[in-house]
């Protein structure tokens, strides 16, 4: 059984006459969803997704929801006297893997972001960056019902950036709760469920939400089963979907999201056959299907 | 539990910020207890210096991990159990420390009484000595929690704060090391070996406070 985390009316300070960090927060994250806070430096996201991962009590109103959690803050520190392969398994059992699967999950993830070269380097030698990726496969070792990332993509390659957006994706299909922070606009662009900015302490829904989402996507041509129904677990990310001939169905999702909506069109019962598939970076180049898609 | 357990075990032992306070306890003894001494009076003297070393080897575990490591820890656990396996890996390394340190010295001693006229049973005074070594190591463990991380951060404070708590805790009447050791040294002079579990008792009630305040403060002080 899976909770869902809940602030209600949360606020926080440090120290008992500290200024307000933040005040009269009301958020909820159920589960399968994707969050995204926006805000200038210093207007108190760290704090909300610290208070979020439950590291940080709210001083004042209440929290509700006990999800297994993991975050990512946004530096890592070298400082830690393990090699990188060690410190993962540690952390492994730490969230609640065996003895026995911990180092297979931290072999896994360095693998899947291209650090499994340094998995025998101690921390206090790697780079920021390759340092930034045993903190994010620190997170995903044991599958989290809510996952914190506080600017994780900072410091990490192209390709690691890709990955963590369709881990992220991965970790949303599979029923978490993913809440980031980010400064780059298109991070994820048109996946998040809701968007937030935090300003001067409080927490607002944007809901100036692009109509036609904005990042590259993907566009797929399917064929289902006749009279099928797209697989839930697909409909869900989808951006768009039309029909062009009956039982033939052109799907577009954001490009991380192409796995995910993969995986669910091809281990459907029955299967759906996948005709073509694109990628398209510039959307507004070629107008989207003004079906809604949920 | 085990695994926030070995994590932190583990972190303590290659960081290898262990061994200062190692080598003070050793050189502590190696100026203070000689072989041939009354035994009773040397394990008082065993037990008292292990209080300043269990202190110091909770301020090495509370702040051997950096706060963004430490925050993925909490995030996983909850940061009050993190904490509680940090003061429970600084405890148990100085209870091995010193009951290691017990053994050698009842070893070396000599079974008499002060004057070295009345005979001491040397089991009796090992397990003497063991009960006040694990009183000390518990008001030492509960001095370094609350001199500490999360009450005190700038080590400007936490650390005088930390060895005058250490050094009252051990001469101050009334408190539970003071009344272990002084049992010891008290019983030496008659050579009656003292039960001391009347200060074992206080010194775990104080600990268990010390470490369910600090572990409920964890997640109300900045990182």
């Amino acid at each position: 059984m899976r909770s869902d985390l809940r602030l209600n009316n949360v606020g926080r300070r440090y120290g008992i006459h500290g200024p307000w960090i933040l005040r009269g927060v009301d958020l909820e994250l159920a589960p399968g969803t994707l969050t995204r806070v926006d805000g200038p430096n210093g207007t108190g996201k760290s704090t909300l997704l610290r208070v979020l991962a439950r590291i940080d009590a709210p001083t004042e109103g209440k929290i509700t929801g006990r999800p297994r959690t993991a975050y990512v803050p946004e530096r890592f520190p070298q400082a830690l006297p393990f090699t990188a392969e060690a410190y993962l398994t540690h952390l492994g059992t730490v969230h609640g893997l065996s003895r026995a699967a911990a180092p297979r999950a931290a072999a896994g993830w360095l693998a899947r972001f291209g650090a499994d070269a340094y998995a025998r380097t101690p921390m206090t030698r790697l780079s920021k960056g390759s340092s930034q990726k045993v903190a994010v496969a620190q997170a995903l070792l044991a599958e989290p019902e809510l996952l914190v990332l506080d600017e994780a993509w900072t410091g990490l390659d192209e390709g690691a950036r890709a990955e963590l957006e369709r881990a992220v994706a991965e970790r949303t299909a599979a029923g978490g709760a993913v809440v980031f922070v980010d400064h780059d606009p298109r991070r994820l662009a048109g996946a998040p469920d809701a968007t937030y900015t935090v300003t001067d302490g409080t927490l607002n829904l944007r809901t100036d939400k692009p109509t036609s989402p904005s990042g590259p996507q993907v566009s797929l041509d399917v064929q289902g089963p006749p009279g099928g129904q797209l697989p839930a677990e697909a409909s869900q990310f989808l951006t768009s979907s039309t029909e062009p001939t009956p039982g033939t169905y052109r799907l577009t999702v954001p490009a991380s999201y192409s796995d995910v909506l993969l995986r669910a069109l091809l281990t459907a019962r029955p299967p759906w056959h996948v005709v073509s598939l694109s990628l398209r970076t510039d959307p507004t180049l070629d107008p989207l299907d003004d079906e809604s898609p949920r | 539990m085990t695994a926030l357990l070995r994590y932190q075990a583990a972190l303590l032992l290659r960081s290898q910020r262990w061994l200062p306070p190692f080598i003070l306890y050793v050189a502590f003894l190696g100026i203070g207890v000689q072989g041939g001494q009354p035994v009773l009076d040397s394990l008082g003297y065993t037990a008292a210096a292990l209080l300043p070393v269990a202190a110091w080897l909770v301020r090495i575990c509370t702040t051997n991990e950096p706060p963004a490591a430490r925050s993925c820890v909490a995030a996983a656990v909850g940061p009050a159990r993190a904490h509680l396996a940090c003061l429970l890996v600084a405890l148990t390394t100085a209870a091995v420390l010193g009951t290691a340190a017990t053994l050698v010295v009842t070893l070396i001693s000599d079974p008499a009484s002060a004057d070295h006229r009345t005979r001491v049973p040397l089991p009796a005074a090992a397990a003497a000595g063991l009960l006040a070594t694990l009183a000390c190591a518990l008001l030492g463990t509960a001095v370094g929690a609350l001199t500490n991380w999360p009450l005190l951060r700038s080590p400007g404070r936490a650390v005088p704060a930390m060895l005058l708590a250490a050094l009252l805790s051990v001469v101050v009447t009334g408190s539970p090391a003071q009344a272990a050791v002084s049992g010891l040294v008290t019983g030496s002079r008659s050579g009656t070996v003292p039960v001391p579990l009347l200060p074992l008792a206080g010194a775990a009630l104080v600990t268990a406070a010390a470490t369910a305040v600090t572990c409920a403060l964890t997640s109300r002080r900045s990182p």
